[in-house]
């Protein structure tokens, strides 16, 4: 089994989200910047109002790379891991759905693929827009 | 005007494995040989700022020292620029007028590891990416690397070619771990850790220790050794949003701790003679020649393929095989390497004509110092 996240801090409306096929992150109430993991203040007007708001599952092929030394028991190598840049400004890093390697672009766009790996927990994966 | 400190000593224990040594005792052994090399006792360190070491009072008791001024700074590298810029500008105010820098470094032995459930490169948030198998202070710069590939065209090839030349130059220096030669077809060769990363592409993991002693340039001039004047320094950071790699590979703040320190230098790229970049991974190396303006945005990569970093060449680059080759000592002996180059003491690794070294780094805190056989 892979590490799996911590779904009641925090971040549980995120983990909650993507269980009902939804992107859900924190917009802060006074600048509107949309931010994750979860935190009291924004880091951009540092106001402490905020929501969590559905956002597009949507976003940019920032970079990957390719483990081939495993760290994690139950992820076997060799493994890719992508960084995203969300439509709505948030970064993560994810894995692929269902892509080769050699069709990965800096810059392309990407879609959200919700891949449940237990009966709780609900990870946010990407494709290629369309593929 | 000129110079305000110098640094007027230097010390390091053997490197590799040494597990009879806890840190506080690998930073004793290396503070003993920087006194020594130095002219200076014990009793005349009147500051002290250790590094990766756990506690300072522990130090100063088990070295029998009550300095006036005492700091501690945790055990990333980025913390050997800051600490002997904090030292230079404590010299500069009159807070301390001999300052010891001490490092002592115990990972190989105590088994650190730099990726996985313990995970706390950066700010700590690694752990929320755990589960996509995200982790590691290497994997971030495979990431970095791989972005700089697509965008530029940088090979595998070019960042062999700083891994190759590091060796070269280890070849040449006896304290260095690893002095076998390779070729570019052995780098091929070397697996993967975290593609495009390969096993040569890291910086080893061994014991050992630094330290540093720097004092007012006036006081310099008394001492034993020729002095190694701290010319100019600078620092910048991109923390804001660092949980991520930067887009500018982070070129903005090395930029502006560059030209702090060149301005109080008085000096440009074109004068400096040899380059000491913290090479925790080799693209590190490709982005600083960028960020310090030895090279264009992007060029990196071909400027490194001309072999402008080997022995004989424009700007020998961690002549003494740097963190890649040499020994993990997290910037120190870097900078130890610097000050041996401008004494003029590196036997056959020495650079002709050492006037100025620059120490640099690239990484979310950036510091840049250079270093002068001459106080202006």
């Amino acid at each position: 089994m892979r590490p799996l996240p911590q779904t009641d801090g925090p971040d549980r409306p995120f983990w909650q989200a993507l269980r009902r096929r939804e992107v859900q992150v924190q917009r802060c109430g006074s600048c509107g910047t949309h931010r994750f993991p979860a935190t009291r203040y924004c880091a951009r007007c540092r106001s402490d109002v905020s929501e969590w708001v559905v956002v597009a599952p949507s976003g940019t092929l920032e970079t990957w790379c390719v483990f081939h030394r495993p760290y994690f028991e139950g992820l076997p190598v060799p493994y890719t891991v992508i960084q995203v840049r969300l439509d709505c400004g948030v970064r993560v890093f994810a894995n692929p759905a269902g892509v080769k390697n050699d069709k990965l672009r800096i810059g392309i766009p990407v879609e959200a693929v919700f891949e449940d790996v237990t009966g709780d927990v609900t990870l946010l994966m990407f494709k290629p827009k369309g593929s | 005007m000129g110079a305000v400190s110098a640094v007027v000593g230097v010390g390091h224990t053997r490197y590799g494995r040494l597990p009879e040594f806890d840190a506080y005792e690998l930073g004793l052994w290396a503070l003993k040989d920087a006194l020594a090399d130095a002219g200076l006792r014990f009793d005349d360190i009147d500051g002290l700022i250790v590094n990766r070491i756990p506690d300072y009072q522990r130090f100063c008791e088990i070295a029998g020292i009550s300095p006036d001024y005492v700091n501690i700074t945790p055990g990333q590298g980025r913390f050997s620029g800051i600490d002997i810029e904090t030292a230079a500008a404590l010299i500069r105010d009159g807070l301390a007028t001999t300052v010891a820098l001490v490092y002592g470094n115990n990972g190989r032995s105590a088994g650190d590891r730099y990726g996985g459930a313990g995970d706390t490169y950066g700010s700590g948030g690694a752990g929320n990416w755990f589960p996509y198998g995200m982790t590691s202070p290497g994997a971030f710069h495979a990431l970095m690397a791989r972005r700089h590939m697509e965008l530029y065209g940088t090979t595998g090839d070019h960042l062999g070619t700083v891994s190759k030349t590091f060796r070269d130059h280890a070849a040449l220096n006896p304290s260095a771990v690893m002095r076998n030669p390779f070729t570019l077809a052995d780098y091929h060769a070397s697996r993967y850790i975290c593609e495009p990363l390969h096993l040569l592409d890291y910086c080893l993991i061994n014991d050992g220790g630094v330290a540093l002693i720097i004092t007012t340039a006036e006081r310099a001039r008394d001492l034993k050794q020729p002095p190694a004047y701290v010319r100019g320094y600078g620092m910048a950071t991109t923390l804001a949003g660092s949980m991520f790699p930067p887009d500018d590979f982070w070129r903005a703040s090395m930029r502006r701790a560059g030209e702090k320190s060149f301005r109080m230098a008085g000096v440009t790229p074109a004068d400096v003679s040899t380059l000491m970049i913290y090479d925790n991974f080799t693209p590190t190396v490709l982005f600083s020649l960028e960020g310090y303006g030895y090279c264009g945005e992007g060029e990196s990569g071909p400027f490194v393929a001309e072999g402008h970093l080997a022995l004989g060449a424009r700007y020998p680059t961690n002549t003494s095989g740097g963190h890649l080759s040499e020994s993990y000592m997290q910037g120190w002996a870097l900078n130890l390497e610097a000050v041996l180059q401008v004494r003029g003491q590196c036997g056959e690794r020495q650079v002709k004509d050492c006037a100025l070294a620059h120490y640099m780094a690239a990484a979310p805190v950036v510091t840049s110092i250079i270093y002068g056989r001459e106080p202006s």
